[in-house]
């Protein structure tokens, strides 16, 4: 059976890798077009301050400034997800809410031009009171930073399902624990860049994003613009890893720069007002109360967890439950109540991260492992005995369908001899395993499905147009993979014309992990309509029955005489003679339920699948300076069946590397308001050095409706891989983790904690 | 404003310019001589992203004047390919998927074909100490370090 397919399932290279091996790849500050300017942005250096005046006029008198703008110039539209969170202006008007906050620009014929002019603009603020703590903001008297906003709650997640009080008071063992998380950085490669060119009364737009048709859809709004005229066109992005998500005020900025000016606009963002003005990822503070049975089975769960939200609501309602969800989607609930929080706080602005909701999920995980022990159970006993099967359903109504996670946990253990290591913990030794479900996207409305068109040249070649973008994951080669295997042609017979919102059509895009399972299956069934064209020409031709054909290495053959075979290019050129190309249209769209709703309707199928996973983290602590190291990790997914293997292993890795070792070193660095760790060289970014010897085991499953089988790979391990360095390293030091990232000071407290205790 | 003479060798072809003197090598290279494989990633030469190879020796451009390079030999990715034929390492690098986002990979790969110039069977170890001078956010290096030691194998 391993060898039903001709490239699904196999280690392809990446169709998208040989551009960027030879430099040719163009990401948008690559870009240079005729007459283009260079913009600036001028950012508040307030954390809260009314804006009393802004004044262009001696900025526009510098030669060589051919436009400026500021909130005045703007529509005043606020920009948000929901209809229940339009507070960010982008460019506002009325006060600044963060250090960073964009409040005008230029554009110029170059940079220096720009830079000059920005020193030109007069800005009168009246300073406001600030608030930084998401628990001091909560209070009465706190400075309101959204009038809108009661003790800028912006968002309050409320979760109850069973009966929580009576099942904790009836508990044999109950534990509550507060941990706490900083936002980590991005760090994606690529500083933020926007080209914008608009002619005619059309606007092409150019910049790395994770969906170009929402993306396209908040720029139509905020410009008063027909979707139709807001192009968003394909770029490479240099990663996004959720940070990308959201429309930019930088997009805003250079296309009302570049109406103005009548000529091509481009921003590109310093490293530093990346870090400060693009997205950043939510600290956190997580209470977990947990009750047990005897035999480990969990029987409620109370929580509370509070997000600093930053200065906008930006996906509040989804950050504010990711990691909620991705936990009941992996463990038996029967009793649980959440809630959850997400503050405004005067700092900038945030959004969803790969590896969102650490001081929750990894508490959790450390929290269970030490009940476990006090039980006399393992970490792998009590995972496996509160772990989710197939076909069962959700605290919140989701229903599981294909589910390996038992089997990750069983091969992850296998392979590390966990059981063996866990019952005999040397010094200053530790291992630990963390687990997390994954949804293959959420409910999105109708932007929730996908589709593909697919069209066939005379010469058998093939154009594949689908809105599925790239963000570095892999998801164009994804896509040609999947037409390649369905059309019988190889990989490099297909080109793909893809995430450019003239010609696409909608796409979830690639922050709901929604890619292969939606994106993926909305190209397999566009193709497998245009296949049956061919097969019943090829059918036809060859004098055998349609179900006989077979598609392969560009040839109509018959399965049952292989011999008897023709080019499919003939097929094509047949069709053409009779008026009926070989092209094909196709839609996925999951079995979502569309009531469903973050905050106001919190149940219901979440995901037309879900992807599992288990890691297996091990750590060693230097006893004196409390620095820790990974020695070794491993990591089992369950991804359903991988398309390319290769590509699911880089995404674990990568994983591994995003969300495990910045455990012990990420964290962003705040002064009040002012973000202490912009750049590079302060905000520490694992290196080669820093890497464990990984093992990635790829737990092949198939979904019943993944295309091929396939379903999500790589998030999994990015939402569990900061639990299995976290539970390593309580185990380590023999109690239970408080704070990430494990920085050696917060090693050494904790080793001092355990004082006294033998290990 | 006043500007200097420079004359190097890029990729084997000779170039005069007449440059500012604080412009950085990152800046001639992308905006004056369209090399665009080398990119800006941090500006403060934390990265590696706007790697190239400097007589031999892999430096940050973003750091490097412009000046400086006078009567330099400098191989950027663009000229990593000869008679087109990609490089070992390019190939490597493809085959072992050791590419995602791409935006550091330029960089990467001239760090690592310095490593292979001065040394044609470096060790695992010693190839992640080389690499360990960039930094990429996407692979979790293992990808990358095992196509640095194929590329090494074909070489030989």
């Amino acid at each position: 059976m391993e060898n039903e397919f001709t490239t699904v399932g196999k280690r392809v290279v990446r169709s998208d890798s040989l551009a960027k091996v030879t430099g040719e790849a163009c990401y948008t500050a690559d870009i240079k077009l005729p007459g283009m300017l260079a913009a600036k942005v001028l950012r508040s250096p307030y954390p809260h301050a009314k804006i009393l005046r802004i004044d262009l006029k001696r900025a526009l008198k510098v030669p060589g400034v051919k436009a400026a703008i500021s909130g005045f110039d703007t529509y005043g539209i606020k920009w948000g997800v929901f209809r229940y969170t339009k507070d960010h202006p982008m460019l506002p008007t009325d006060k600044v809410r963060y250090i960073g906050e964009d409040v005008a620009a230029v554009a110029a014929v170059d940079e220096e031009t720009a830079l000059e002019a920005l020193s030109h603009i007069r800005v009168d603020y009246e300073p406001l009171p600030a608030v930084f703590d998401p628990e001091e903001a909560m209070q009465e008297g706190a400075p309101q930073i959204h009038k809108e906003f009661t003790n800028n709650i912006n968002i309050h997640v409320n979760i109850d399902v069973g009966k929580v009080d009576e099942a904790m008071n009836k508990a044999f063992l109950v534990r509550e624990d507060t941990f706490k998380a900083a936002g980590e950085a991005y760090a994606m490669k690529e500083p933020y860049a926007v080209v914008a060119s608009y002619k005619n009364g059309f606007l092409d737009l150019w910049m790395p994003n994770a969906g170009p048709h929402v993306r396209a859809k908040a720029l139509s709004n905020l410009l008063k613009m027909p979707l139709n005229r807001v192009r968003i066109r394909h770029i490479n992005s240099g990663g996004a890893f959720g940070g990308r998500s959201e429309v930019s005020p930088g997009d805003l900025i250079a296309s009302f720069l570049s109406i103005k000016a009548g000529r091509p606009v481009k921003l590109v963002l310093s490293r530093e007002e990346n870090a400060t003005s693009t997205r950043q990822v939510h600290d956190i503070i997580a209470t977990v109360k947990t009750g047990m049975k005897k035999d480990g089975t969990i029987v409620a769960k109370d929580y509370r967890a509070v997000y600093d939200g930053g200065a906008y609501s930006s996906t509040g309602p989804i950050a504010t439950s990711i990691p909620f969800y991705v936990y009941e989607e992996c463990y038996r609930f029967r009793n649980v109540r959440y809630n959850g929080y997400r503050v405004f706080t005067n700092k900038g602005i945030r959004g969803m991260y790969g590896c969102h909701g650490r001081a929750f999920l990894a508490g959790n995980e450390a929290q269970m492992d030490f009940m476990a022990k006090e039980l006399g159970m393992d970490p792998v006993e009590i995972r496996l005995k509160n772990g989710l099967t197939s076909g069962e359903v959700t605290a919140t109504k989701s229903k599981i369908t294909s589910c390996g996670l038992k089997e990750t946990i069983q091969k992850a253990s296998e392979k590390t001899g966990f059981k063996k290591k866990w019952a005999r913990t040397q010094r200053f030794k530790g291992i630990g395993m963390g687990c997390v479900a994954m949804m293959c996207g959420f409910p999105m409305g109708f932007r929730s499905g996908s589709s593909c068109y697919v069209k066939m040249n005379e010469d058998g070649q093939v154009t594949l147009v689908t809105g599925v973008i790239d963000n570095g994951q892999g998801n164009e080669s994804l896509a040609i993979q999947v037409a390649s295997e369905v059309l019988g042609v190889p990989m490099e017979d297909i080109n793909l014309v893809n995430a450019d919102t003239e010609a696409t059509n909608l796409d979830p895009g690639s922050y709901s992990q929604a890619s292969t399972f939606v994106g993926a299956n909305a190209v397999k069934v566009a193709c497998e309509n245009a296949r049956r064209k061919i097969v019943a020409i090829a059918a036809q031709k060859l004098g055998v029955k349609e179900a006989d054909i077979g598609l392969k290495d560009r040839m109509a053959y018959s399965r049952k005489t292989p011999d008897n075979k023709m080019r499919i290019s003939w097929a094509a050129r047949e069709a053409f003679f009779r008026g009926e190309p070989i092209v094909g249209t196709g839609s996925f769209f999951p079995k979502i339920d569309f009531e469903r709703e973050w905050v106001s309707r919190p149940w219901g199928q979440m995901a037309g699948t879900f992807s599992f996973g288990t890691s297996v983290a091990e750590v060693a602590i230097d006893s004196e300076t409390g620095k820790v190291s990974i020695p070794h990790f491993t990591a089992a997914h369950d991804c359903g069946r991988p398309i390319n293997p290769m590509a699911v292993e880089g995404q674990m890795e990568g994983s591994i590397q995003q969300a495990g070792v910045a455990t012990i070193m990420e964290g962003n660095l705040w002064e009040g308001g002012f973000l202490l760790n912009p750049d590079l060289l302060e905000y520490k970014v694992p290196l080669a050095c820093d890497m464990p010897d990984i093992e990635t085991i790829i737990v092949s499953s198939r979904d019943p409706e993944g295309p091929f089988g396939a379903k999500e790979g790589g998030l999994t391990i990015r939402m569990n891989a900061h639990s299995a360095v976290a539970c390593a390293v309580s185990n380590a030091t023999g109690t239970v983790f408080r704070e990430l990232p494990l920085t050696p000071d917060r090693v050494l407290n904790a080793l001092q904690r355990k004082k006294g205790v033998k290990r | 404003m006043k500007t200097m003479k420079v004359t190097f060798h890029v990729n084997d072809e000779k170039v005069t310019l007449h440059v500012r003197p604080y412009e950085t090598l990152l800046e001639t290279l992308r905006e004056r001589l369209d090399l665009i494989g080398a990119k800006e990633a941090c500006g403060v030469g934390a990265c590696g992203a706007c790697t190239v190879v400097v007589n031999g020796i892999p430096l940050r451009s973003c750091l490097v004047l412009t000046p400086e390079v006078d009567g330099a030999s400098i191989t950027t990715i663009e000229g990593l390919g000869k008679d087109g034929k990609l490089h070992p390492l390019q190939e490597a690098f493809m085959e072992k998927g050791a590419v995602q986002c791409g935006f550091c990979t330029s960089g990467m790969i001239l760090t690592a074909k310095a490593l292979l110039d001065r040394n044609k069977r470096p060790t695992k170890k010693e190839i992640i100490k080389t690499i360990s001078s960039n930094i990429c956010r996407c692979t979790g290096y293992k990808k990358i370090v095992e196509a640095v030691e194929k590329a090494a194998e074909k070489s030989v």
